[in-house]
């Protein structure tokens, strides 16, 4: 085979859409995994961030619904009414630990504007008389109806709800105020979806001093430094890497924000962040979303290497089927033509060269053909021209 | 005068006596050299380019040195 010849350029050509067809496989299934592991990802944030308002709504309602029974109580209500510290701890105690067991972790009383002033926390019953002077005590005395939402305390993140008590009469005596750690969500969450989650809470609205103490308390690691703008409050996975993140909580758009994939031996995940804003809109914490998407880019990688094998089979048998038509239809029948010509300049005269197809070599055979009866009839006149010249010479 | 008829009266003993094809043959050397040995005769005149031409043509075709 020589370089310039027809089958080596055609070769050449067919070997290069060989390479062509199995880079264009590999970049075509390396770009769907892109787009459907962002797909994914998008998802898993739009996802995540749907069910923890699922949860939120179904924890108001619940608490709501607590809070009516709760005030609906006798015991309760006349002990508040009579202002019975000591007596209302002890008829709330019971159902303060029944409720624990649902989720409920806070249960407060406030006593009536315009101080407003914790009148008993069956969490920290010895703790009372403060004014908290939260978002929400503003708004329920302004409002006097119930108001829920999100509130960062000085060491945790909880869903609150806070609502006037009012006595048999109707008059507001004081408020009830319930609440359950958002950190417990997140377990929920992953049971319900198999990703993992993070809490992250916003330091700009936190106290050092009221973290490392909780931490104490928790016994948790005080990882205050972990990060420069937020903590992690909690999550669902040992993994420290899995909830990185370099930006400002305060940056992030509303719904939510799709980080970069992530590799970690050979799992491989994508992640994506949403805020978690409280009831005066803040954004005071982020829930980190991660989903293992490892099966999926291992599917990929197998239908990658199914589709390169098959393409490169599928190219090479077209290679050689090519090949194997060019010789039969050209080069075979041009070597034929070419040794045919050659004997018949040699002294062989009588070799036809047969017509074997209508298609274009066929044409040219044909022709050669034609020239060589043209060719053999001028030689079989040879002496007979000769003749002729000499006697035109001759006159 | 008789160079070329000379060359191709060794080229055609050659060819019998390696059995070769000799219309196969002559035809790869009246191509080569561009002069049909049919129409060699001791008359032919000893032109030197087809005397070169097909010493060439003999050599790469029949390995033989005129």
């Amino acid at each position: 085979m020589t370089w310039n010849s027809i089958r080596t350029k055609v070769v050449a050509t067919l070997a290069g859409c060989l390479l062509v067809g199995v880079c264009g496989v590999l970049a075509v299934t390396q770009y769907n995994f892109k787009r459907d592991s962002q797909v994914l990802a998008t998802e898993s944030v739009a996802g995540a961030q749907r069910l923890f308002a699922i949860l939120e709504t179904r924890e108001i309602s619940k608490m709501s619904a607590v809070s009516d029974s709760l005030i609906a109580n006798s015991q309760i209500s006349d002990a508040f009414r009579a202002q019975d510290r000591n007596r209302l701890l002890q008829v709330s105690t019971p159902l303060y630990i029944d409720l624990k067991r649902q989720g409920i972790t806070n249960w407060m009383f406030h006593t009536r504007e315009p101080g407003m002033g914790v009148f008993l926390r069956l969490h920290n019953p010895p703790k009372f008389g403060d004014s908290l002077n939260r978002f929400f005590d503003k708004e329920v005395v302004r409002t006097h109806v119930l108001v829920s939402g999100n509130e960062l305390a000085k060491a945790g993140f909880a869903l609150r709800v806070i609502r006037p008590f009012p006595d048999s009469q109707g008059q507001i005596i004081g408020y009830i105020e319930l609440g359950e750690e958002l950190g417990q969500f997140i377990r929920t969450m992953k049971q319900q979806t198999g990703n993992e989650y993070g809490l992250l809470l916003n330091k700009k609205y936190m106290d050092r001093q009221f973290w490392a103490d909780s931490s104490k308390v928790w016994k948790r690691r005080d990882n205050w430094d972990d990060n420069p703008a937020f903590v992690v409050a909690d999550k669902t996975t040992e993994s420290e890497n899995l909830m990185r993140f370099d930006n400002d909580l305060d940056s992030l758009p509303p719904e939510g924000k799709v980080l970069e994939r992530f590799q970690s031996g050979n799992s491989v995940y994508v992640r994506g962040i949403f805020p978690v804003r409280d009831a005066a809109g803040n954004t005071v914490g982020a829930m980190f979303v991660v989903r293992d998407i490892s099966s999926f880019y291992l599917a990929m990688r197998h239908a990658m290497k199914v589709m390169v094998i098959v393409t490169l089979v599928a190219l090479i048998l077209g290679m050689l089927f090519v090949q194997l038509l060019l010789t039969r239809l050209v080069f075979q029948r041009l070597e034929r033509i070419t040794a045919i010509a050659t004997r018949v300049v040699g002294g062989d005269y009588g070799t036809e060269i047969q017509v074997s197809s209508d298609d274009e070599v066929g044409k040219f055979e044909q022709l050669f053909e034609q020239f060589r009866c043209v060719f053999v009839d001028v030689l079989a006149h040879v002496p007979e021209l000769q003749q002729q010249a000499h006697g035109g010479d001759s006159r | 005068m008789g160079q070329l008829n000379e060359m191709k009266r060794k080229i055609e003993e050659k060819i019998k006596a390696d059995g070769l094809n000799a219309s196969d043959v002559k035809g790869k050397l009246g191509l080569r050299s561009g002069k049909l040995l049919a129409f060699i005769s001791d008359s032919t005149p000893d032109d030197p380019v087809v005397i070169q031409k097909l010493r060439k043509a003999a050599k790469e075709v029949m390995n033989l040195n005129l």
